[in-house]
């Protein structure tokens, strides 16, 4: 007689939409979505994409060789060029975020921390399959760090050098250099060579994304608004791993209803709202919490300055010769010269792109979100504040993490601020 | 025509090419047109024969055919750089006789005036042996380089002087002859196309001078009447000059250009054939081939016997044929040393026309029944580029820099690996 | 009304911004190269104070000259006709020049200029072999920049010198015997006599032998960087020295500017100014050509601009860009 209880019931793995990490990524899409009325109907395939990819854990698929990209320095153009695909390994995940505290010093940068939490997990979510090579420009410190952590993890990791200062010619040169060499190695992995051809393609790929976000972008120049913040957000964030094209005909179909609610002068907040830029630190799906937080609160994030979402994918290449030595020197440039991150010795071109975008797109406030930990952002924070100090713009500096702790206490902050938004509107109208 | 010139080009570059190759001394080309040497009956007809001086014994030399001046000498450099190619009694002028001093020569040769053929030039006898120099600017028909116009101040004048003999060099001044009777003749572009008497020349008897107000072509003659036994001498001597300059009035020019230059009531003239790509500017260079018309008050004269006689006084005769036509090439006959040479060398070369007919009527109230026109023409010539311009030269140091510096960038880029630019990427197959 | 003709200028203004800048400055090259070289055939002539080289050596073909030419020959007159009653000749012809000038600015290099024509089909020639081209590093610029100021200093002094007797005349005018245009010109029209030697005196000698050197060199150059004599050409700094009252002006606008060098990528002089210079409003340099290759090559609207007497006429815009730079894409 056999005992019953010697019987071994296995431990049954709670599927991946049961987990709590699916559920945090459910709970913000909730929100997004339902929190809203009016969302454009061509949202509907972002949503939905975040819903499989995010929420049931559905695979992404991709073509050729995966080459994971730790930050935008990381020229795509080159990756699509050798036929691989590239998918950016930022994450946004609080469940990552703590998974990869391992890593990293107790206050450190929640986005470095979620990224090497993805990569040691078994169950990598998005679902994209394992990198054949990982990119790791050499920004700042935390990311520089990453690398050594991320081939112990066994990643083939290419460190691709980037110069700490982008003004001196110099600089210029070596990561010119830089990208060359990264050619090469790329060369190494796929076994392809980098013809005019392919590049070409490669670039007309992503230049043609490029002007889709472009125009979606001078959407958000109309007042009152056609979209709000959280959605651009949301479709910036889908490029980091969503198929170049599938992603551009989304956005191309999002852009034709935006231009029929132009049209039909639709309003998606009021006139009053107060129009808001969003810098800093960047949000990253689930981690939509601030951007959500000022629109419900009634606020409208009208643009942005991060790297998840304007700083991606605004600049343009322009070639003089369409030969691959001119074409790959021309993105080396692309990728340095007008980049606004914080890892730069000095960031004046920073400074001037804000207030450009305050100028253009009649930003009535300014947030300014830094990640506890990312040092580099907390230490713009000054030059930044004085900045938009002398222009007399009013700016909230928020401190925050990927946890939804403060949830609360930030609601109350940004709730304050708006509403000193909207009164300093009202005694200037 | 471009094509034409070219293959001009290329056939020059090899002509010079060969002669820089071998120390044979190539036929200058000048002297053959096509055949590239003369034939033995051009040599023995320009078997050179001293103006009015054959009976000269210290020039009988001249007439062997070693003294040719140009013959068996290359127009190239050789020449030029002082090769002892020179005839040896050019370089013993020192001991030449007074030309005008001389008993006549064996053709009556003065007629008008004492002292041989009238003619008109532009400078006064040079005394002694002493160079004249050679690089005066302006002057007949010549550009004299590239002066622009507008700098000149104050009306240009001319001075002519009388001179008698056939020595462009030395032929002294006309004597005054009481015995004759002289008319003077000016024919301006804007005057009567019949001139107008020259007015007085204020001071010396010698010099015949005038205003030339406007750009175009000046003509005087010079018409010296004498009875000799039955004989009328009729001499004219004539003299064209060019007052044309950079600037200026375009139509006034080409007015100019193409202005009768015949005189209708002229008892004998010479005109010199016009190119028919003659530019505004025009220089007769040695070698070229040069046409004159004789004409009697209009109409062309057949038979008439033309001799012409260049700078160094060498000379050849020629009879005109049905149309007054009479054509010389014009001798090379200028070999200084090297570091003498002048490329805007101005030497003169005479012309003078003789015509006998059987007219009977009355001078003075003498009669006479046979009329012997003369009639002399001045001109300038200068070197041919050919004696000092070498296209082998121009194209050999081309050629040479031009591969070597397109080696020399061409190895520098494929060898030297310059840092940071190790990796390069080229389109050519 | 006002508004329907302001809407029909923003058309045309559109129209113009969104050009294939690179096909119409080709086919505009080309047309002036015809009229400049040809034009002489037509009895064309613009003259003899024309701010680019359309070289006097060009005899035939020729529609204009150079003010190089007059400028050097002016010069070398004897002194005391030079400092007397030629240097009146000397004054109008500068300022005819000037005018000349003013009108286009550098756009004459960029646009007219058969030389720069000639430099641009090389380059296009280098590119179709698909062969890269050179550049400077930032330190040879700097040094090779003063270049066209030597030589414009000596291109006044020399002829000074021939005037007041010091150089021998066969030296005049001696830029124009080492400039490449009397060679390569004067060949458009088959006229091949400037390819020789000129034995006639060791002046001359050195000169044509240099000028015949300088030649080569500039084929060699201009094939593989791209505008390689412009760099150098002492009418470049002579312009640069009277550009101020020009019409025509290169205006940039440092706060819309991202600084994504896409202007530097571009210029075919390499000027890095272009790009990192964000406070200059005025942004043509002494190298510029103003080809406006970096207005058309702009993605920010307004951020780039060419004026002529204040008044916009190309300007660079998103859309423009977008048209231009995209190849592969059928927008």
């Amino acid at each position: 007689m056999e005992n019953e209880t010697s019987k071994i019931v296995p431990i049954l793995p709670v599927p991946y939409s049961r987990s709590r990490q699916a559920g945090e990524a459910q709970d913000m899409l909730d929100h997004i979505v339902e929190d809203f009325q009016d969302n454009p109907q061509s949202m509907q395939y972002f949503y939905d994409l975040f819903r499989s990819v995010y929420c049931h854990g559905d695979e992404v698929k991709h073509e050729g060789k995966l080459v994971g990209t730790t930050c935008i320095h990381a020229p795509e153009e080159l990756i699509y060029a050798f036929g691989a695909t590239p998918v950016r390994l930022c994450n946004g995940s609080y469940h990552y975020d703590q998974k990869g505290a391992d890593f990293m010093p107790a206050k450190s940068c929640s986005l470095v921390k979620a990224t090497l939490g993805m990569l040691n997990s078994d169950n990598v979510i998005p679902k994209i399959g394992k990198p054949d090579l990982i990119v790791n420009p050499t920004t700042c410190d935390q990311k520089k760090k990453s690398s050594v952590m991320m081939e112990g993890m066994g990643y083939s990791v290419y460190d691709l050098e980037l110069p700490n200062v982008k003004e001196s010619e110099a600089a210029r040169v070596y990561w010119q250099r830089s990208v060359r060499q990264f050619a090469v190695r790329l060369r190494e992995l796929t076994g392809k060579k980098l013809t005019r051809k392919n590049l070409q393609a490669a670039m007309a790929k992503t230049s043609r994304a490029q002007v889709a976000f472009r125009k979606l972008h001078n959407f958000r120049l109309k007042s009152p608004s056609l979209i709000l913040g959280k959605d651009a957000f949301l479709v910036t964030n889908a490029y980091f791993f969503d198929d170049i094209e599938r992603w551009t005909d989304a956005v191309e179909k999002l852009n034709e209803e935006l231009a029929q609610r132009e049209q039909s002068g639709f309003k998606a907040v009021q006139s009053k709202a107060p129009r808001v830029l969003f810098t800093g630190s960047p949000p990253i799906f689930p981690n939509l919490k601030l951007p959500l937080l000022i629109e419900e609160a009634g606020g409208v994030v009208v643009t942005d300055e991060t790297c998840s979402s304007n700083r991606m994918l605004y600049d343009m290449t322009a070639v003089d010769e369409w030969l691959v030595h001119d074409m790959v020197d021309s993105l080396a440039d692309k990728y340095l010269k007008p980049c606004t991150c914080p890892i730069f010795t000095r960031n004046d071109d920073r400074i001037r792109r804000l207030l450009d975008l305050v100028k253009s797109y009649g930003v009535d406030g300014v947030v300014y979100q830094a990640f506890a930990g990312c040092q580099v952002y907390e230490m713009e924070y000054r030059s930044v504040a004085d900045a938009f100090n002398k222009a007399g713009i009013a700016m909230l500096y928020v401190e925050t993490d990927y946890s939804v702790d403060d949830k609360g206490q930030l609601s109350t902050r940004i709730e304050a601020f708006l509403e000193s938004l909207k009164n300093r509107k009202k005694h200037k109208g | 025509m471009i094509k034409l010139k070219l293959s001009a080009f290329v056939a020059l570059a090899l002509l010079s090419l060969n002669s820089f190759g071998e120390d044979t001394p190539v036929a200058p080309k000048r002297y053959g047109q096509g055949a590239g040497r003369p034939s033995e009956a051009q040599i023995a007809e320009w078997r050179a024969k001293r103006a009015a001086a054959s009976e000269q014994p210290a020039r009988g030399g001249a007439a062997d055919m070693a003294g040719m001046p140009g013959m068996g000498a290359m127009p190239g450099m050789s020449g030029m750089m002082g090769a002892p190619d020179k005839p040896k009694e050019y370089g013993a002028r020192s001991g030449r006789p007074k030309e005008e001093g001389a008993s006549k020569g064996g053709r009556p040769g003065g007629m008008g005036m004492r002292g041989g053929a009238l003619w008109l030039s532009e400078t006064p006898p040079m005394r002694g042996d002493g160079a004249r120099s050679g690089s005066s600017r302006g002057g007949m028909g010549g550009m004299g380089g590239m002066q622009m116009g507008g700098e000149r101040g104050g009306v240009a004048k001319k001075r002519l002087w009388l001179r008698a003999g056939s020595d462009p060099q030395k032929s002294g001044f006309a004597q005054d002859d009481a015995e004759a009777e002289v008319a003077t003749l000016l024919v301006t572009p804007n005057g009567n196309p019949e001139g107008e008497a020259l007015p007085a020349a204020d001071d010396s008897h010698k010099g015949l001078s005038f205003e030339m107000p406007v750009q175009g072509f000046y003509r005087l003659y010079l018409t010296s009447r004498k009875l000799q036994g039955d004989t009328l001498n009729v001499a004219v001597a004539k003299a064209e000059i060019a007052n044309i300059g950079h600037g200026g009035d375009e139509e006034e020019i080409n007015k100019a250009l193409v202005a009768q230059r015949v005189l209708e009531s002229a008892p004998i003239e010479i005109v010199r054939e016009r190119k028919p790509d003659e530019k505004r500017f025009f220089q007769l260079k040695s070698g070229e081939e040069q046409a004159f018309i004789v004409l009697q008050k209009g109409l062309p004269v057949q038979g008439a016997r033309v001799r012409f006689v260049s700078y160094q006084g060498w000379s050849k005769e020629a009879v005109s044929d049905e149309q007054g036509r009479v054509s010389f090439q014009i001798i090379r006959d200028y070999f200084p040393p090297w570091n003498e040479f002048e490329k805007r060398f101005k030497a003169t070369y005479l012309l003078i026309a003789d015509v006998t007919v059987a007219e009977a009527g009355t001078f003075k109230e003498q009669p006479y029944s046979n009329v012997r026109y003369q009639t002399t023409l001045t001109g300038n010539y200068y070197p041919s580029p050919d004696d000092y311009a070498s296209y082998a030269w121009g194209l050999g140091i081309g050629t040479l820099i031009l591969l070597f510096s397109g080696t020399a960038v061409y190895l520098y880029r494929r060898r030297r690996v310059q840092p940071y630019r190790e990796v390069r990427f080229d389109d050519a197959k | 009304m006002i508004r329907q003709n302001n809407s029909r200028l923003q058309a045309i203004r559109d129209a113009v911004n969104q050009v294939h800048f690179n096909r119409f400055r080709f086919w505009f090259q080309l047309l002036a190269f015809a009229l400049f070289v040809y034009g002489g055939y037509l009895a064309i002539d613009f003259g003899s104070r024309l701010p680019f080289f359309s070289c006097g050596y060009n005899q035939e073909g020729r529609a204009g000259v150079c003010y190089l030419l007059p400028l050097q020959h002016q010069l070398s007159q004897p002194w005391p006709r030079l400092f007397g009653f030629a240097g009146i000749a000397f004054l109008t012809g500068l300022l005819t020049f000037a005018l000349w000038f003013i009108f286009l600015n550098k756009g004459w290099c960029g646009f007219v200029c058969p030389l720069g024509t000639i430099q641009d089909w090389l380059t296009a020639l280098r590119r179709r072999m698909g062969i890269r081209y050179s550049s400077y590093s930032h330190t040879r610029f700097e040094q090779l920049t003063k270049v066209k100021y030597i030589l414009l200093a000596l291109m006044i002094l020399i002829p000074l010198g021939i005037g007041g007797g010091l150089f021998s005349h066969s030296m005049s005018p001696p830029f124009c015997l080492i400039c490449p245009a009397r060679m390569i010109l004067p060949l458009f029209t088959g006229d091949v006599t400037q390819f020789t030697i000129d034995f006639s005196s060791t002046a001359a000698l050195v000169m044509t032998a240099l000028g015949i050197s300088v030649t080569a060199l500039f084929l060699v150059g201009s094939f593989v960087k791209k505008r390689f004599f412009c760099f150098f050409c002492p009418m470049s700094a002579l312009h640069y020295l009277i550009s101020k009252p020009a019409l025509l002006k290169l205006k940039k606008d440092g706060d819309k500017c991202t600084r994504c060098g896409d202007c530097y990528t571009v210029c075919d002089m390499g000027i890095r100014e272009i790009a990192d210079d964000v406070t200059t409003k005025n942004i043509m340099t002494d190298d510029c050509t103003l080809c406006l290759k970096c207005v058309a090559s702009c993605p920010e609207n307004g951020a780039l601009k060419a004026t002529f007497a204040g008044i916009p006429i190309f300007e660079s815009t998103e859309a423009g860009f977008i048209k231009r730079m995209n190849k592969g894409n059928k927008m």
